[in-house]
């Protein structure tokens, strides 16, 4: 099954992805910040892609809750951009209720103009979830001083015998690739726009309708 | 035809002053060799020309004909007709080397070449570097091995025209097959009648691009200059010559680079507050 939620129908929201099934569901969001909790129960070797494009204005929490049974995946995207005064949480935690299930759960955003961005959740294997492997990035660039960046991801390893990491990096943009870039002749607005929109454009890979990717893509472009 | 003079050129890191008096020049056509022991400060010339914000100039002058290069910003360095093949290039995830060489090419016309032209271009410079052209959709330096990114250094070069080219130990990593197509690539720029300043320790590259004259620096200043010459007796030789015949006692090694700065966190958690 594919979903896309655009603006208002990102809401509270709960979803089964039945044994075996692939559930495709993007995000996606120009307007005003829709709070939100969606929790989605992947079961025996289903598969879940997640991807989310905020470049929306406003505060507020989204969660997002996964559950995988046995042999289940979950891939889950994130893109965000908080500015102008911006309060924005994701939470996004995944839990590894049986064995042989899998996760990715990355996190890319940048923070600029009073802005306020924090990315956390938890990868939880649980007793008995043996086999299982899970990652939870979370990367947040800084723009200048009047804005903050908070990034999170936790681990709850109850188990043996699987493979777990997680990632966080909240900062200026890299000065070495500024130079490298400054070196060639890019201007300095120029460079940092080509490594921010290399930062957030990734997301876009996950969205499967041609048209909103065009739009996820060009709002991406039109935020940075 | 081109100038590139430096005088008394002063460069530190941080506190610590690693250039202390540079004296060098350097004419469109002529390739310059700089050996030196580890760590005297070569790279740290060849950053400090092209404006690694890492490095300080506190005293000298960089002249490019009659500009002063140093009140100049980077891209303006490299406008200005300056490149710098890097010894380590930075690996640059999520942009596209084809975004970013379109980008480098476009920034020095005053209007944006054409898409068909572009890529004219783009194909050639991939096919004589031998470089896959499929790679121009890779990011910029990501996952490249070390012999891919320092031709990926000469193809920006071909693609960018500079006045003059600094190559820092572009011979660090390369096969000797990728040593040919690189030094072929060099010499066919030499005959474009471009300026070389060529940092390398081994005599091999630099019988393949033949520079015209040879400068030693030794504890962060030039020591020696003179013809080709010094490259062979330094090859065979080494350096304690310069301390016996011209009582330089040469140095231990300064450090060419600062730390980097250091973020702190607990495990896995970064709460950044920059300027605070």
């Amino acid at each position: 099954m594919d979903l896309v939620l655009l603006h208002d129908d990102i809401k509270d929201l709960q979803f089964e992805v039945k044994e075996g099934e692939t559930f495709r569901l993007n995000i996606a969001n120009f307007k005003e910040f829709k709070p939100c909790k969606i929790e989605i129960n992947v079961r025996k070797n289903a598969i879940f892609e997640g991807a989310f494009a905020d470049l929306s204005h406003g505060s507020g929490k989204a969660t997002i809750i996964v559950h995988l049974d046995e042999g289940a995946c979950c891939d889950w995207h994130l893109a965000s951009i908080g500015a102008n005064d911006d309060r924005k949480v994701f939470d996004t935690s995944v839990f590894h209720d049986e064995p042989k299930s899998k996760a990715l759960m990355s996190n890319y955003g940048i923070t600029r103009d009073h802005g306020r961005l924090s990315f956390s959740g938890v990868s939880e294997i649980k007793k008995y979830a043996r086999g299982s492997a899970t990652r939870q990035e979370a990367k947040i660039i800084i723009f200048d001083p009047t804005s903050v960046g908070k990034a999170a991801p936790i681990l709850n390893i109850d188990e043996n015998d699987v493979a777990a990491s997680h990632s966080a990096s909240c900062g200026k943009l890299n000065e070495d690739h500024i130079f490298y870039l400054l070196s060639r002749g890019l201007s300095l607005a120029e460079a940092r726009r080509l490594l921010t929109l290399g930062y957030l454009k990734p997301v876009v890979n996950y969205f499967f309708d041609e048209s909103l990717r065009e739009q996820v893509d060009k709002a991406i472009e039109e935020g940075v | 035809m081109s100038k590139l003079k430096i005088e008394n050129l002063h460069v530190a890191v941080g506190d610590k002053e690693i250039l202390h008096g540079v004296n060098l020049s350097l004419e469109e056509g002529e390739t310059l060799a700089l050996l030196g022991p580890n760590g005297h400060g070569k790279s740290t010339l060849l950053a400090a020309i092209m404006g690694n914000p890492s490095f300080t100039v506190t005293e000298g002058k960089i002249l490019l004909d009659d500009v002063d290069v140093l009140s100049l910003p980077v891209d303006e360095r490299s406008k200005a007709g300056l490149f710098l093949a890097m010894q380590n290039p930075a690996e640059i995830p999520g942009v596209n080397s084809a975004d970013f060489l379109k980008a480098a090419m476009n920034a020095r016309r005053e209007t944006p070449m054409k898409l068909f032209q572009f890529y004219g271009a783009l194909q050639t410079a991939y096919k004589e570097m031998g470089i896959p052209f499929e790679m121009s959709n890779r990011n910029l330096n990501e996952g490249f091995s070390g012999g891919e990114k320092k031709k990926n250094e000469i193809l920006q070069m071909k693609l960018l025209q500079p006045k003059f080219a600094m190559l820092d130990e572009i011979d660090s990593g390369l096969d000797v097959d990728a040593m040919q197509v690189v030094a072929a690539a060099i010499r066919e720029e030499q005959a474009k009648g471009r300026g070389f300043l060529v940092i390398s320790h081994y005599a091999r590259l630099y019988e393949m691009i033949h520079p015209t004259r040879a400068a030693v620096m030794v504890n962060g200043r030039i020591a020696v200059e003179g013809g080709p010459e010094i490259i062979s007796r330094i090859d065979t030789t080494g350096y304690e010559w310069i301390r016996d015949e011209l009582g330089i006692e040469i140095e231990k090694p300064v450090a060419d680079q600062p730390m980097n700065k250091v973020s702190i966190g607990a495990c896995a958690t970064r709460v950044g507050l920059e300027g605070k």
